[in-house]
C-alpha cells in the first residue's frame, strides 16, 4: 500500500506512516498552484474576449488607458483654464492656484496637459486603427488571392517596413510647414502598416488551405463574403495586434516630431509641450513641472499599450500564455520533491 | 545565391522606391527650394541667372529629364546643394554628421542586442520565475518610453544636476581629432549618456523577441532529442535553441536600424551631439530642403546595406538558405 502512495506522484508530500494516501483534493491543489477559479461572469463571454479579461496585464494596461481619456474627455470640467491663454505669472510653482504650475508664458501646465491629452490621443488611437485597418485590407487581401496580387502587395509590405520611418515622415512634414496633428496622424498612418500586414497576411495563408474556408469555397460563397464572414472573425486579436503596435509607434513618434519642431507649435499636444519646454530651457531654469507632467504622460500611455500588448500576444500565441503558469508548476513539484524539467 | 541575388534587387527596388519618394514630395508641395534663394536675391537676379539656379538644383527640362538628373545624382552620392548656405554642397556636412551618428547608434546596438538577448535566453529558460515575469515586463516598458524623454531624463540627472557628464559636443573642443588615447577617451566620455539613451530604449524589444522565439522553440523534437541524448543544459541552451532562435533576431536587427537612426535624432538633438540629428534638426528650422531629403536617402541607404549584411549572415548561419 505504502509502495503505491510513494510511487503515486500527487501523494509524495503526504505523511508517510498515515497509512491511508491523503491525496490532496482539487480545490488544495489549485491554491498551491495560484490558480483561481474562473469567475462565472467570463463563461459567458467569447473565448478570446475572456482571456483578455482574465488577464491581469492586459486589464492594467486597459484601466490606465481609461483614466487617461476620461481626464482629457473630462477637460473642461477639471480646470477653468484656457490651454492657449496666459493663465498666470510665469514659471508659478505647483501649488493651490496652479496644480502643476505655470509655463514660462503663464499658461497653466495641468490644463495644457489634459487638453494636449485629446489632441496626442486622439492622433495616436486615430494613426493606430486607420494603421491596423489598412494592414487587415492587404494583408487579408495578399494572403487570400495570392499569385500576382500578393507578389505585388508583399512588395508593398517589404518596402514600407524597410524604409526608415522617421526619416520620412520629416521629409514630408518639412515640405508640409508646421504638420497639424491632423497631417501628422495621417503621415503616420500611412507609414506604420507594415507589421500589421506582413502577420495577417501570413495567418490568412494559413487559414485558406483550413476546411471551413474550403467548404465555404465549394458551396459557392462571393470572394468577399469569405473574406469578410469567415476568414476576418479569426483575424481580430491580430488586428488588435495592429492597432496596439501602431498606437505605440504613432505616440511616440508624434511626440518626437512636435519636440523637434515640425508640429503647429500653437496646437497644444503633448509632444508641443515638451518642444516649448525644451525651446524655453525649462530644465536649465529648474522649472520641472514645465517638461515632467508630459513626459509622464507620455511613458504612462506607452506603458499601458505595451500591456495591453502582452495580453494580446498571450492570445495569439498560446505558448506564451502557458508560459506565465510554468513558474508556479515548477515551485509545486520542487516542493513535493519531483524534478522541475518540464517543458 | 539565389536567394541573395533576389535579396538584392529586392533592396534596389526599395531604393528606387525611396529615391522616387524624395523626388516627388517636394514637386507636389507649392513652391520650389530655389524659389527661397531666388528671392533672397531681391529681383537683382536676370533671366539667365535665376534659370542657372534653377539647373543647380535640377529644376530644369521635362519631369522625367529631372528625374533621369536626379537618379544620375544619386548614384554619384551627390546630394545637391544646400537650399540654405547656397553654393555649399550637402553631401559633405552630411558625412561628416552621419559619422558620429554611426559612433552613437554602433555602440548602443552592440551592447542593447547582446545584452537584450542573454536576457531573453535566460528568461525564456527560466519562465515564469522571478526574473521573467519582473524584468520582462519592465524592459518592454523600457522600450515603449520615447527617446526623447529617456534622454531629457538622463541629461537633467547626470548633465545638468550631478553634472558627471558634458552638456554637449562629440569630445573635447581643445583636443585636436585623431587615433590617439587621449581622443577616443574624451569621444566616449562625451557619448556615453547618448549611447546610454539609446540603449535603454532598444534591449527591451530584443529581451522580449529573444524570449518569445526561444519558448516558441522549447517544444520543438530537436530540442527534445538533444536533451533526451543528454547534453548539458548549457549546450541545449546556447547551442541549440538560442542558436535558432537568432536567426529571426537578426533580421529584426537591421530591420530596426531605421527606427534607431530615428531615435538617434532626437537624442542628438537633447545633448546636442554633433550628429545626423543635431544637422537635420537645424536644417528643419532653417527649412534646408536638400540637406533633409539626403538625410532620408543616407538613412534609406545604411538600413538596405544592413539588411543586405543581415541576410548573408543568415545565409551564412542557417544552411536551409544555402541551397
Amino acid at each position: 500500500m505504502s509502495e503505491l502512495t510513494q510511487s503515486s506522484p500527487l501523494a509524495l508530500g503526504a505523511q508517510p506512516d498515515t497509512g491511508a494516501a491523503l491525496a490532496p483534493t482539487q480545490l488544495e491543489l489549485m491554491r498551491e498552484l495560484g490558480v483561481k477559479p474562473r469567475p462565472g461572469w467570463t463563461s459567458r463571454l467569447s473565448p478570446g474576449l475572456a482571456a483578455f479579461v482574465t488577464n491581469g496585464k492586459g486589464m492594467a494596461g486597459v484601466v490606465i488607458l481609461l483614466i487617461l481619456v476620461l481626464t482629457s474627455l473630462c477637460a473642461p470640467l477639471l480646470t477653468d483654464f484656457d490651454p492657449k491663454r496666459r493663465a498666470g505669472k510665469p514659471h508659478v510653482e505647483p501649488g493651490y492656484e496652479h496644480v502643476l504650475g505655470t509655463t514660462r508664458m503663464g499658461k497653466d501646465v495641468f490644463t495644457q496637459l489634459v487638453y494636449g491629452g485629446r489632441v496626442s490621443l486622439a492622433v495616436g488611437f486615430g494613426a493606430g486603427i486607420a494603421a491596423a485597418m489598412i494592414g487587415l485590407a492587404i494583408g487579408i487581401s495578399a494572403g487570400y488571392f495570392g499569385g500576382r496580387v500578393d507578389d505585388i502587395l508583399s512588395f508593398f509590405v517589404n518596402v514600407v517596413l524597410v524604409l526608415p520611418g522617421l526619416p520620412l515622415i520629416i521629409v514630408i512634414a518639412t515640405m508640409v510647414e508646421e504638420a497639424s496633428p491632423l497631417v501628422i496622424g495621417l503621415v503616420l498612418a500611412l507609414t506604420g502598416w507594415g507589421w500589421a500586414a506582413r502577420t495577417i497576411r501570413t495567418q490568412t495563408l494559413s487559414l485558406r488551405t483550413r476546411e471551413f474556408v474550403l467548404s465555404a469555397e465549394l458551396m459557392g460563397e462571393k470572394k468577399w463574403r469569405i473574406i469578410l464572414v469567415e476568414i476576418f472573425p479569426n483575424m481580430l486579436s491580430f488586428v488588435m495586434g495592429g492597432f496596439v503596435l501602431g498606437t505605440i509607434a504613432a505616440i511616440l513618434a508624434e511626440a518626437a516630431l512636435e519636440f523637434i519642431g515640425l508640429g503647429d507649435p500653437n496646437a497644444v499636444t503633448w509632444g508641443t509641450m515638451l518642444f516649448w519646454a525644451q525651446n524655453n530651457l525649462a530644465l536649465q531654469s529648474g522649472a520641472w513641472w514645465e517638461i515632467w507632467p508630459p513626459c509622464i504622460a507620455i511613458m504612462l500611455t506607452g506603458a499601458a499599450l505595451v500591456l495591453v500588448n502582452f495580453a494580446v500576444d498571450e492570445i495569439t500565441n498560446p505558448q506564451l500564455r502557458a508560459s506565465r503558469r510554468i513558474g508556479g508548476i515548477r515551485r509545486f513539484l520542487n516542493r513535493r520533491g519531483r524534478s522541475a524539467d518540464v517543458f | 545565391m539565389i536567394f541573395l541575388l533576389r535579396r538584392l534587387a529586392f533592396y534596389l527596388a526599395a531604393l528606387l522606391v525611396a529615391i522616387t519618394l524624395n523626388f516627388f514630395i517636394p514637386r507636389l508641395m507649392p513652391g520650389d527650394p530655389s524659389a527661397r534663394i531666388i528671392a533672397s536675391f531681391q529681383g537683382r537676379l536676370n533671366e539667365s541667372q535665376v534659370q542657372a539656379i534653377r539647373q543647380s538644383y535640377g529644376l530644369t527640362g521635362s519631369l522625367w529629364e529631372q528625374y533621369l538628373t536626379y537618379l544620375g545624382s544619386v548614384a554619384r552620392l551627390d546630394f545637391g546643394i544646400s537650399t540654405v548656405q547656397f553654393p555649399e554642397p550637402t553631401a559633405s556636412l552630411l558625412f561628416y554628421g552621419a559619422g558620429w551618428t554611426l559612433v552613437l547608434v554602433g555602440i548602443a546596438i552592440f551592447f542593447a542586442f547582446i545584452i537584450g538577448s542573454l536576457m531573453g535566453i535566460h528568461a525564456a529558460w527560466h519562465r515564469g520565475s522571478f526574473f521573467d515575469s519582473v524584468f520582462t515586463p519592465i524592459n518592454v516598458i523600457l522600450n515603449a518610453f520615447t527617446p526623447a524623454i529617456v534622454a531629457l531624463l538622463l541629461f537633467y540627472a547626470f548633465s545638468l544636476e550631478l553634472k558627471w557628464f558634458p552638456l554637449g559636443r562629440a569630445h573635447d573642443p581643445n583636443l585636436m581629432p585623431g587615433w590617439y588615447p587621449e581622443f577616443i577617451l574624451s569621444v566616449l566620455y562625451h557619448a556615453t549618456l547618448p549611447v546610454l539613451s539609446i540603449f535603454l530604449v532598444s534591449f527591451g524589444g530584443w529581451h522580449l523577441g529573444m524570449r518569445n522565439v526561444m519558448i516558441n522553440l522549447l517544444n520543438e523534437d530537436f530540442v527534445v532529442l538533444a536533451r533526451a541524448k543528454g547534453l548539458s543544459d548549457q549546450r541545449v541552451r546556447y547551442r541549440y535553441v538560442a542558436r535558432n532562435a537568432i536567426l529571426p533576431q537578426i533580421t529584426a536587427l537591421a530591420l530596426s536600424i531605421g527606427f534607431l537612426l530615428g531615435g538617434a535624432l532626437v537624442t542628438e538633438q537633447v545633448f546636442n551631439y554633433p550628429g545626423l540629428g543635431k544637422f537635420t534638426f537645424t536644417a528643419i528650422q532653417s527649412r534646408d530642403y536638400s540637406f533633409i531629403q539626403g538625410q532620408l536617402l543616407l538613412l534609406t541607404m545604411s538600413v538596405l546595406v544592413a539588411n543586405l549584411v543581415s541576410d548573408i549572415a543568415n545565409v551564412i548561419l542557417d544552411p536551409r538558405l544555402r541551397r
